[in-house]
C-alpha cells in the first residue's frame, strides 16, 4: 500500500509543479504570442519586411509550398494561423489530418519554424475563425491569432 | 473479494493507458500503434482517439522474466495540456484493466490485472523532459511499482517532414527488481507519422526498442 501512497504523493507534487508553471506562463501565452514570432521562415512573404522593427509585420506569413502556390493561383483565400504547442511532427500531422478532411481547404502546411498554420481555401469557399479554432482543438492544439488575405501574405500595410 | 487497494486501482484504471513517452493521445479520429520493449517487458498497444483528450486501446504486455502476459483494455486521459508559442506540456492519467495469464509453461491460473499511473512531459523543439509511473496489481503474478524519468535534447531543429533526431537518457526505478535503478541512453528518430527509439540499458545490458506509428 505504501507504494500506492508514494504514487499518489508524486502525482500530487507533479500536478502542483505544472499548475505553478501554467499560472506563470501558460494562461497568458495567447496574449503574448506575437512577441515570440520574431523570426520568419525562409520561404515566407514576411521575410521581406521582418527587419523593420514593427512587431505586427514580424508575424509569420503564408509559407509557400507547391500545393500552397497552386491553390493561390486558382484564387483561393490565404489564411495564416499562429498555433500554440506545435513542437513536433506529430503535431503537424494532427493539424494536417484534421484540416485536410475539410473540403474548404485546398492546401495546408504546418511550419514548425514559425509555428504557423498556412491554409489556402478552395475558390469561393470560406472558413470562419471559430471553425478554424475548433478544428485546431480537434487536433489537440490552440490558435493564438488568425490573419487573412494580404495580411496573411505579409503584404498588409 | 476486491480489496481497497484494488478498488482504488480500478478507479485509476478506468480514468486512464500506454506508459510510452510518445504522445499517448492523438488527434480526434486518429489511430496509433505503439510497441515498446525494455529490460523486463515487451508490449503492443493499438489505440483510437475519439476526442483530443482521451484514447482507448487494447494492449498486450509480455513480462519476459516473470513469464506472464497481460491482455488489457487501455484508456488514457489527457488531463491537462499547457500550450505556449514554443513549448507544450502534458499531464496524462493512464491505466488498464484485463487478464494476466501465464506464458512459457507457467502453470499459474489467470488473474485480473489492473494498473494505473500518471505521465507528464514538457517539450520544446530542442528540449524534452518527461516522467511516468505505473502501479500494477496482477494477483500472484505481480504487484509492482515503476517510475521513470527521461530528459533529452535535439541537436538540430527539423521542420515538418524532416527527420528529427533526439538524444535522450532514461532513468527507471523498479523497487521490486534486484537492479532497482537503471540507466538507458537512447536515440529517438522522428519523421512524419513514425517515431522510433533505440537504446541500451547500461546497468543490466538489455536493449530498448520502441516505435510509434500514427495514422
Amino acid at each position: 500500500m505504501h507504494l500506492l501512497i508514494k504514487t499518489v504523493a508524486m502525482t500530487t507534487a507533479l500536478c502542483l509543479c505544472f499548475v505553478a508553471e501554467a499560472q506563470e506562463h501558460g494562461d497568458h501565452m495567447p496574449h503574448d504570442t506575437h512577441e515570440h514570432h520574431d523570426h520568419t521562415h525562409q520561404e515566407t512573404d514576411s521575410g521581406h519586411s521582418s527587419h523593420d522593427g514593427h512587431e505586427s509585420e514580424a508575424r509569420p506569413a503564408l509559407t509557400h509550398t507547391e500545393d500552397i502556390d497552386s491553390a493561390l493561383a486558382k484564387g483561393g483565400e490565404p489564411i495564416v494561423a499562429d498555433v500554440l504547442g506545435v513542437v513536433c511532427d506529430f503535431c503537424a500531422l494532427a493539424m494536417n489530418k484534421i484540416f485536410s478532411k475539410r473540403e474548404e481547404v485546398a492546401a495546408i502546411y504546418v511550419d514548425l519554424d514559425t509555428k504557423a498554420l498556412s491554409l489556402v481555401l478552395a475558390p469561393g469557399a470560406s472558413l470562419s475563425d471559430q471553425t478554424i479554432a475548433d478544428l485546431a482543438i480537434q487536433a489537440g492544439y490552440r490558435i493564438a491569432d488568425i490573419r487573412r488575405g494580404d495580411e496573411a501574405l505579409g503584404m498588409a500595410s | 473479494m476486491i480489496g481497497a487497494r484494488t478498488a482504488l486501482l480500478l478507479v485509476l484504471g478506468c480514468l486512464a493507458s500506454a506508459t510510452a513517452f510518445g504522445r499517448p493521445v492523438s488527434y480526434a479520429g486518429g489511430w496509433t500503434v505503439i510497441e515498446e520493449s525494455d529490460r523486463l517487458s515487451s508490449s503492443a498497444l493499438v489505440h483510437y482517439t475519439p476526442s483530443p483528450t482521451m484514447s482507448l486501446g487494447l494492449k498486450t504486455e509480455v513480462n519476459r522474466d516473470s513469464d506472464f502476459a497481460i491482455y488489457s483494455v487501455h484508456p488514457t486521459l489527457l488531463a491537462k495540456r499547457w500550450f505556449g508559442a514554443d513549448y507544450q506540456g502534458n499531464l496524462y492519467f493512464h491505466g488498464g484493466i484485463g487478464v494476466a495469464s501465464g506464458i512459457n509453461n507457467n502453470p499459474q491460473s489467470d488473474h485480473m490485472a489492473i494498473y494505473g499511473g500518471v505521465m507528464a512531459d514538457w517539450e520544446t523543439r530542442s528540449l524534452f523532459v518527461g516522467y511516468r509511473n505505473r502501479y500494477l496489481e496482477a494477483g500472484e503474478y505481480a504487484s509492482q511499482f515503476m517510475q521513470a524519468f527521461r530528459a533529452g535534447f535535439a541537436p538540430y531543429e527539423g521542420d515538418s517532414g524532416d527527420l528529427h533526431t533526439w538524444l535522450m537518457l532514461e532513468i527507471d526505478h523498479r523497487p521490486s527488481d534486484p537492479d532497482s535503478v537503471t540507466a538507458t541512453p537512447l536515440v529517438r528518430l522522428f519523421k512524419g507519422p513514425l517515431l522510433i527509439e533505440a537504446g541500451y540499458n547500461l546497468t543490466v545490458n538489455q536493449p530498448l526498442f520502441n516505435f510509434t506509428y500514427r495514422f
